[in-house]
């Protein structure tokens, strides 16, 4: 806990530099307070051969109240960093949604007032800049977001003081996975394998056939899109704890999009890929040609929409897809336009999918 | 002196008797025509007590220019009777009031009037004080209560009259020769009229009659007029001394020659025997001995005396005539307001306003009306001369901006009268729309980012700027669009002229227009600075040992010398106005509708400079003192 309170002042520094530099513009009356953060986005997203993952180029952004479309962000961007530098200071945390109410005001007169924040999401893009202006992950803010990943398996567990033990005997129930990761401590792994899925209703029906028990491995989900501290667990246990990771998601280009959020990255998060991305893990499935090998019924396979074939047309242009492998499956399904989900396996019964499915693939890959 | 033309109109109505086989013909009083058709004057429902101040105003006005005498009006409208609705309106000024012996007949008696000459005036029917006279008889008992002193007499004359509305002629209820120290009128000459009428007066009449005032007080900068209601009383000061040019009457134009004129000049030199040539070159302007003769020669008819012509042979006069090249008429006949007196106008524009209803304490002593000043901070002007249907015509275009204006609107001026009904299908309303904004230099979408944070009404952009566009034309003909007199048509080339005469100015202020919108935008930003300011200033004040009071000062003067860098300022146009006087060109004009014009532009612009620097030497002293600050806190 002392190394965290250290890491917290640190930080509290960090801000305090910040601000620091816009008192010295300012007082001087030089120049407009001023300083360069990186650009986040897909236009400053490059992909790495090297790392194997989606890195931030070299662009910046120019953040001062020079002119008047600027004024508005850079007030938000030190009033965030002051927020945070309080939220360390008196040793709280709180969630994104926390911060933007902790920051809520109004701007301007009687005869023309308006919201500080137009919506969350300005207030979300503050804390990313209040992360970029001083190297500092959000979890080391102690800004936290609600947690949605859930973990199954031979894992414990230290949050805090307490130890959890995530092979839960009944099979009944998934731990989620704490979203205040710094907190978190991986104290034993026991299992072989990680394996990741896209949806928690996938990830339940897989712990009750009992397949952790069976191949010792340990299930995660990142219900949908995952967020930080499910990426960043998977990546711990791929390289920290040596446990190879694989990743099942449903046969569309969305579902591949999630898959790949966990083997290369994200383009709005790619400032943060070094902590995020686990360039090892390998995405298993579902394949576009499982939906024919594994002769999933015409009746639960589902029509692709304009948008997955224009997704996956941008796909196949990606550097990371352009193996045979996946050049041939995404040619498969802009041929067929079908696409299917993971649970379109309960149609061949509620255990094909763990007891056969998944068991046969993770042999073909040499993972079993 | 009554036109031939209205008593035609007046004689011709029938009255239907009982009997379905009899038709009775009877000859109807000019008076009892104008009463049962009020509406041909105007004189309609809610409009009566707004067109009576109207009338006695635009009287008042005529009689003071007739003399270049600097007019000096009281008007007053007050409710005396709640209950039925009787007002007393009065109105006094310093004109030359009227000779004791027509002063009857002036008031009372329908379509007599000292103006029916060619010369651009206010009034021209010689029913609008009759209207006023004949509804205070109709619907009360009050007797008409005049005092005038003449300039061409002594003493002041008192009278109280009432209308024979059978009969058009005045009922005398008293008159008498007031004693001097008794005498109401102070000035050398003067006019005072009292009347009672019955009326309501809604907030929407109200308003306009406000409007009326305040509009003309806009191109009547010269007169002073007061108005005095039971919400309080407002004074237009007078703001200059300069008075337009007053029209003198000419001769009819012989382009404009038509069967009716051509023989009221036959008749008025009957007794002569004269020749035809004679009278066509004593009637007309613009007409020689020789081309009179020429035009005769051309319409193919014997020499005779001049009474002798049948219509068949005059006819062929008039026809040659519409024919036939002549010099531009005169433009003596008419009064423009001029580039000095319209820029007096409209930098010191007043609007009328009624406060609000919390804002009135309960002391009902306190007026309820009040004005507000324009103060605009630049203002254009540009005319154009020339020709519709044959009348020379002169178009002013004038235009405010800035200061306390908030949003466009629309002045129409029809002879110096405030037009204020019908906007929408006036022929300026148009001419607005169809001259391009970019002419000005600035895009809708600039202008649109800079003021679409005001209310506005609509999406257009020149509805969004602090505007006010003002249109004045002048002729003894006004291609009015109804009798109600509020609109003008887009006669002829009328709407081509006044296109061009709003082009020229728009590009005249362009300049100064683009740089009031960047002191706009340039004040903008700096309020946006100082709402962000106090938030950037407490975030900082929490987090690091530092003064906010010295932050916030030192953050204050950088933003403004930051706003300020961008802004230049451009050589201020003064252009000379000393000759306020619309030139024309000489052109020939023809039978037909021809146009040819002349242009007057220039911008003033009230310079801002002195308060400018004022401003900048305080913020640098200020930066002085935070330097130092600085040095102590590191």
């Amino acid at each position: 806990m002392s190394g965290m309170d250290k890491r917290h002042k640190e930080t509290i520094k960090k801000i305090r530099l910040i601000m620091k530099a816009i008192c010295n513009d300012v007082l001087s009356g030089k120049k407009m307070p001023s300083f360069d953060i990186t650009k986040i986005g897909y236009d400053n997203t490059v992909w790495s051969e090297e790392k194997r993952m989606l890195t931030v180029g070299t662009k910046t952004v120019h953040i001062s109240p020079d002119t008047t479309k600027k004024i508005p962000t850079f007030s938000q961007y030190v009033v965030m960093s002051n927020a945070v530098r309080k939220l360390l200071d008196e040793q709280m945390e709180s969630t994104i949604r926390g911060m933007y109410y902790a920051t809520l005001s109004t701007v301007g007169d009687e005869r023309n007032r308006q919201k500080f924040w137009t919506s969350q999401d300005a207030s979300d893009d503050a804390i990313k800049a209040v992360e970029l202006l001083t190297g500092v992950p959000r979890e080391e803010f102690s800004v936290t977001s609600k947690p949605k990943g859930m973990i199954s398996g031979p894992i414990l567990l230290r949050v805090g003081g307490d130890l959890i033990d995530c092979n839960l005997g009944s099979r009944a129930t998934s731990q989620l996975i704490p979203t205040n990761i710094m907190d978190v401590e991986i104290v034993d792994v026991k299992a072989d394998f990680v394996m990741v899925v896209e949806k928690d209703t996938v990830l339940n029906n897989i712990r009750k056939s009992g397949f952790i028990q069976k191949y010792n491995a340990i299930l995660m989900t990142g219900s949908g899109e995952p967020d930080r501290a499910t990426r960043m667990m998977v990546k711990t246990l791929n390289e920290v704890w040596k446990k190879p990771v694989v990743v099942f998601a449903d046969a569309d280009p969305w579902g591949l999009g999630i898959a790949l959020r966990y083997k290369i990255g994200s383009e709005s998060l790619s400032y943060d890929s070094d902590r995020l991305v686990t360039p090892d893990a390998k995405v298993l499935g579902m394949m576009f040609s499982d939906i024919y090998e594994y002769n999933i019924p015409e009746v639960a396979r589902l029509t692709a929409s304009d948008e997955d074939l224009n997704r996956a047309n941008d796909m196949k242009k990606k550097q990371w897809l352009k193996d045979k492998k996946w050049q041939k499956e995404l040619n498969l399904f802009l041929k067929n336009k079908e696409k299917c989900e993971l649970d379109a396996f309960f149609k061949h019964g509620f255990r094909y999918l763990a007891e056969t499915y998944l068991p046969q693939k993770l042999r073909e890959s040499g993972i079993l | 002196m009554a036109s031939s033309r209205m008593v035609q109109l007046g004689s011709s109505s029938v009255i239907q008797t009982k009997s379905k086989a009899k038709i009775s013909f009877s000859r109807k009083a000019e008076s009892e025509f104008f009463v049962d058709n009020s509406a041909l004057a105007g004189f309609t429902g809610e409009r009566i007590l707004y067109m009576a101040i109207r009338e006695l105003i635009e009287n008042s006005l005529d009689s003071c220019e007739a003399e270049r005498i600097l007019p000096k009006i009281a008007v007053s409208l007050k409710l005396i009777d709640p209950l039925n609705d009787l007002w007393a309106i009065s109105c006094e000024d310093n004109g030359i009031g009227i000779r004791s012996d027509k002063v009857s007949v002036a008031v009372c008696s329908f379509l007599t009037s000292g103006k029916y000459v060619e010369q651009q005036q206010r009034g021209l029917f010689g029913v609008g004080l009759k209207m006023i006279a004949a509804f205070s008889t109709k619907d009360t008992d009050h007797p008409l209560r005049v005092w005038s002193k003449s300039a061409e007499e002594t003493s002041e004359y008192y009278f109280e009259l009432r209308t024979d509305i059978g009969t058009n002629k005045p009922i005398v209820l008293t008159r008498r020769d007031t004693k001097p120290k008794e005498s109401t009128i102070r000035g050398k000459s003067g006019f005072r009229i009292e009347a009672v009428l019955r009326g309501r007066l809604s907030p929407i009449t109200k308003n306009r009659i406000h409007d009326y005032i305040s509009q003309t007080s806009i191109v009547n900068p010269y007169a002073v007029i007061s108005f005095s209601t039971d919400d309080g009383m407002i004074t237009f000061d007078r703001r200059t001394n300069i008075m337009p040019e007053p029209a003198k009457e000419v001769l009819p134009h012989p382009a404009d020659m038509d069967l009716k004129t051509l023989k009221k000049a036959i008749g008025t030199h009957a007794l002569q025997k004269t020749t035809i040539q004679g009278i066509l070159c004593n009637s007309f302007q613009k007409l020689s001995f020789d081309k009179a003769k020429e035009i005769i020669r051309n319409a193919g008819i014997e020499a005779k005396q001049a009474d002798k012509y049948s219509e068949h042979e005059l006819i062929k006069i008039v026809n040659v005539c519409r024919q036939t090249k002549f010099q531009s008429p005169n433009v003596d006949h008419l009064s423009p307001i001029g580039e000095r007196i319209f820029t007096v106008g409209m930098t010191t524009e007043r609007t009328i306003f009624t406060k609000k209803e919390n804002a009135i304490s309960d002391d009902e002593s306190q007026p309820k009306i009040s004005t507000r000043e324009m103060k605009p901070t630049l203002t254009g002007y540009s005319s154009r001369a020339c020709i519709i249907n044959n009348r020379p015509t002169i178009v002013e275009c004038g235009l405010a901006y800035g200061g306390n204006l908030s949003y466009f609107k629309l002045y129409r001026f029809a002879n110096k009268i405030p037009l204020l009904y019908d906007e929408g299908s006036d022929v300026a309303r148009e001419v607005i729309s169809e001259v391009e904004l970019n002419k000005m230099g600035v895009s809708k979408k600039q202008v649109k980012e800079q003021f679409s944070g005001l209310e506005s009404r609509s999406d257009r952009a020149i509805d969004l700027l602090p505007i006010h566009i003002f249109f004045h034309i002048c002729s003894t003909k006004i291609p009015y669009k109804t009798a109600g007199k509020e609109s003008i048509a887009s006669e002829g080339e009328l709407k081509k002229y006044m296109k061009a005469c709003l082009s020229d100015l728009y590009r005249k202020v362009s300049k100064q227009i683009r740089h009031e919108m960047h002191l706009k935008d340039a004040e903008n930003r700096l309020k946006l600075y100082k709402y962000y300011i106090p938030l950037i200033v407490d975030a900082i004040s929490e987090s690091i040992d530092v003064s906010a009071e010295d932050l916030t000062n030192s953050f204050l003067a950088l933003v403004e010398r930051h706003v300020k860098k961008g802004v230049s300022h451009p050589r201020s146009v003064m252009t000379n106005v000393e000759n306020h006087a619309v030139p024309v060109e000489r052109h020939d004009v023809r039978g037909q509708q021809k146009g040819s014009g002349s242009k007057e532009t220039s911008v003033v612009t009230r310079s801002k400079k002195s308060l400018k620097m004022k401003r900048l030497d305080s913020t640098q002293e200020k930066i002085e003192n935070f330097l130092t600050s600085s040095e102590e806190l590191s």
